[in-house]
């Protein structure tokens, strides 16, 4: 079945399941590419929840919360050490 | 600049003069046209008011509402709760000394947001006003100058339709002082040739005079000469005896 919109210009929300691989592949992987991708992220973020005038912590928040996340599921592998019990 | 304009107006006029190479008066690049596309971003869009709404200060609103027609309201409460509970029961998070240490720490940093986050949100509204009225303040200077300029321009353009009247009066006072000359060099013609006629005449005059006093002087003394000693006595002579009739006479007279 023919998608109406060609796959290359649909985002990420638009695109069914049975397309994802094909479009993952599809991308740029570029080091260009993937320094634009960043960028974009970031500008995306920066412009909705900073770059506003009556900002809110919210905007350092989901930062911060982002790499206590992250920094949690580094040091996982030695946490596991300290689990009160074997099996679960 | 005016290149620049012109270039632009005509790429306006006629897109398909885009790409050909218009040659005009100082344009360095012949085939390149510049200011040929919509102007983007200007003026600057203002900046939003509010940043995207956040839950719990952690979670951005799109979450639930992405959730909201399959799960209602509750989903994503439950959601949390569930995997809180998962994560805590297969021990994917370990419960260290570290763990109460975090929750100190995070309530400590609820309460003080709770507590403080309104006031030192409009103490920094303030210093970003500040700023902002800054450089409207630039701006509007900027603005003002530039009108100014714009104004003092128009007004020496307007002065260059006057210039004629500087030539008029400049004209005017040349013409003056010609006229001046002319009638002073007059004056001066005029006074140099009455003098040399007034010399002329006053060499005549006293030619004449000299002439008859010469002439007077001439015939008193031939005169005199001729007259002889003997003549001179008879005369007196004849002088004093007519007095002495006269005196009889005027004598006599008054008597009767």
């Amino acid at each position: 079945m023919a998608s109406l919109v060609p796959l290359k210009e649909k985002k990420l929300m638009e695109v069914k399941l049975g397309e994802l691989p094909s479009w993952i592949l599809m991308r740029n992987f570029t080091p260009s590419g993937i320094v634009g991708a960043f960028q974009r992220g970031y500008d995306r973020y920066y412009n909705k929840y900073i770059n506003v005038r009556k900002g809110s912590i919210s905007g350092i928040n989901m930062v911060l919360a982002a790499y206590v996340v992250f920094s949690y599921c580094i040091s996982y592998k030695e946490l596991k050490h300290e689990r009160r019990r074997k099996y679960h | 600049m005016l290149s620049r304009v012109v270039l632009s107006a005509a790429a306006a006029a006629a897109p398909c003069l885009k790409n050909a190479a218009v040659l005009g008066p100082g344009v360095v690049q012949a085939t390149r046209v510049f200011h040929t596309g919509q102007p983007r971003l200007a003026p600057v869009p203002p900046l939003p008011e509010y940043g995207g709404k956040v839950r719990l200060g952690l979670i951005p609103e799109e979450f639930f509402q992405f959730l909201y027609p399959k799960t209602g309201v509750t989903g994503p409460y439950v959601l949390g709760t569930g995997l809180s509970l998962y994560f805590l029961s297969k021990e994917i998070y370990v419960i260290t000394p570290e763990t109460f240490s975090t929750i100190t720490v995070v309530g400590l940093i609820v309460y003080v947001i709770k507590k403080y986050g309104a006031s030192i949100g409009e103490f920094l509204d303030k210093l970003n006003e500040e700023k902002i009225a800054q450089l409207e303040e630039v701006k509007q200077a900027t603005i003002k100058q530039i009108q100014d300029a714009i104004d003092m321009e128009k007004a020496q353009q307007a002065l260059v339709q006057k210039r004629h009247y500087l030539f008029d009066v400049q004209r005017n006072n040349i013409a003056l002082a010609l006229e001046v000359t002319y009638r002073e060099r007059l004056h001066r013609a005029y006074k140099e040739v009455k003098n040399r006629l007034d010399y002329h005449i006053s060499v005549q005059n006293m030619m004449r005079r000299k002439e008859q006093e010469h002439m007077i002087d001439w015939v008193e003394k031939h005169v005199v000469q001729s007259i002889s000693a003997q003549q001179e006595k008879e005369t007196i002579a004849k002088c004093i005896s007519d007095l002495k009739l006269l005196a009889k006479k005027a004598q006599a007279q008054p008597v009767m």
